[in-house]
Parts: structure tokens; sequence; C-alpha cells
């Protein structure tokens, strides 16, 4: 299945749904040369904005890709109020909502961490370089730490000002 | 005449920037091609999001050729 980054984000864009962009298109924006396979992101895991995100993505399939029956994405209170990760293949490829950022915190935290870019489709917020340094470092992965040179390079770079805790 | 410099990055070695520091020097000896971060950073964030798609789109072109050949 396609993975269709804009796509997915503009559907996001429609339904109002609060997000930051994080993960490895947060990279790409950034100008790293990495290539990802999905796209994640941070929102407020309110009923109000995960019955958005249903929305968004209704006609396209959803199924909670790590279940062992591909349930599909079907929301009720009671679940919006127990989940705290959504792991989604869509028609348009993986969408995995995240309500926290390891090394970062909640999506509030990773809010006030985040800049906004302009695309000719919307407007979106994503991780600002330091922040995705942090995050990258605290998961810690081999692909996590190689992707911290290059995003470390960028920085040095273009001369970011360090962000302060 | 073309000096041996010139000839060697037209075939492919990297010269590093004057200007660039540590951490890009790091990346570049660890082996990133970091030709591909300049002319990222050249993009606005919106093309750096087109392009990447492009290169998954091959990705997956040559995955899925890959996962046909193997069923034959």
């Amino acid at each position: 299945m396609p993975q269709n980054d804009k796509a997915l984000l503009s559907r996001l864009k429609e339904q109002k749904v609060e997000f930051v962009i994080i993960g490895g298109v947060c990279g790409v924006l950034h100008g790293a040369s990495l290539v990802t396979l999905d796209l994640d992101i941070c929102c407020r895991f309110s009923r109000e904005n995960l019955r958005r995100i249903e929305t968004a993505v209704k006609d396209l399939h959803p199924r909670h890709r790590l279940t062992a029956g591909k349930l599909p994405l079907e929301l009720t209170d009671e679940l919006c109020n127990s989940l705290k990760n959504i792991y989604l293949n869509t028609d348009w490829g993986i969408l995995d909502c995240l309500s926290e950022v390891a090394g970062i915190g909640d999506y509030e935290q990773v809010l006030q961490r985040s800049i906004p870019y302009g695309m000719s489709y919307g407007e979106f917020r994503i991780l600002n370089l330091d922040a995705l340094i942090v995050a990258k470092a605290a998961a810690g992965r081999q692909k996590d730490l190689d992707a911290i040179r290059l995003l470390q390079a960028i920085k040095e770079k273009c001369g970011q000002q360090k962000d302060l805790f | 005449m073309i000096d041996a410099a010139t000839l060697a990055q037209m075939n492919g070695e990297y010269v590093m920037p004057p200007d660039a520091g540590p951490a890009w020097r790091a990346a570049a000896e660890y082996g990133f091609d970091m030709s591909l971060i300049e002319e990222a950073l050249q993009l606005t964030p919106e093309h750096r999001l087109e392009q990447h798609q492009r290169a998954l789109d091959l990705i997956l072109e040559v995955k899925e050729a890959g996962e046909r050949h193997a069923a034959k």
C-alpha cells in the first residue's frame, strides 16, 4: 500500500486535528536525507480530537495495525479514554498517533517545543530540531542514533539557537 | 584543462565546505552523503517532503517488484 504523507496530512488538517509532526517525516522536513515508511504524529488524546482523527481517515479503511486481527478503527468514548497510542494502517499508508514522545513528554510539552511549517496545503507544526534530537536519543535505536548525526550536522549548518528546556 | 581536484569532484569526491563544523565533518566521516543534505537545505520544507515521497515511491516500487519476482 502506498504511503502518501501529503494526503494524510491534508486530511488531518481538514478535520482540524490538533497534532505535531514527529519522527522521520519531521527529520525530512528539517532537511535530513532519510526515508521513512510511516507518518508519526503526536496529538491531543481528547475524545474530540480522536474523533477528528477517526473522521479524517474514516473512508480509508483504518485498522489498528498492531492488533492480531487488524481490528478496524471504531472509537467509543470508553476506548478514547483508554487509548494512549493509535497505530493505524490506512489506504494511504501508516499513520501512528502518539499521546507522548519519549524524552519530551505529553502533547502539551511536544507542542511547546514545536515550530510552524507552512506548506501549500496548510500550516503544520513539527518538533523543533533540538527536541527531535532529544526524542531520537531517547528512542535510542541504531537508526535513531544515525539520524542524530545528520540532525546535529543540520543544526550546526543552520546555526539554530540551542533549545532551552 | 581540468585540474585533479575538479576531476575528483566530478568523480564523486565530496569537498568539505569551508564553514563545515565538527558535527558536519563527523556526519560526513560517518559515511553520510552530505551533498544530499546541502541540496535538501536549499529546498523548502514542502519540496523536501515531495522529494521524500518520490524516494519512498521508488523504494516501494522496487520492493514490490522484488516480491513479485520471488513469488515466481
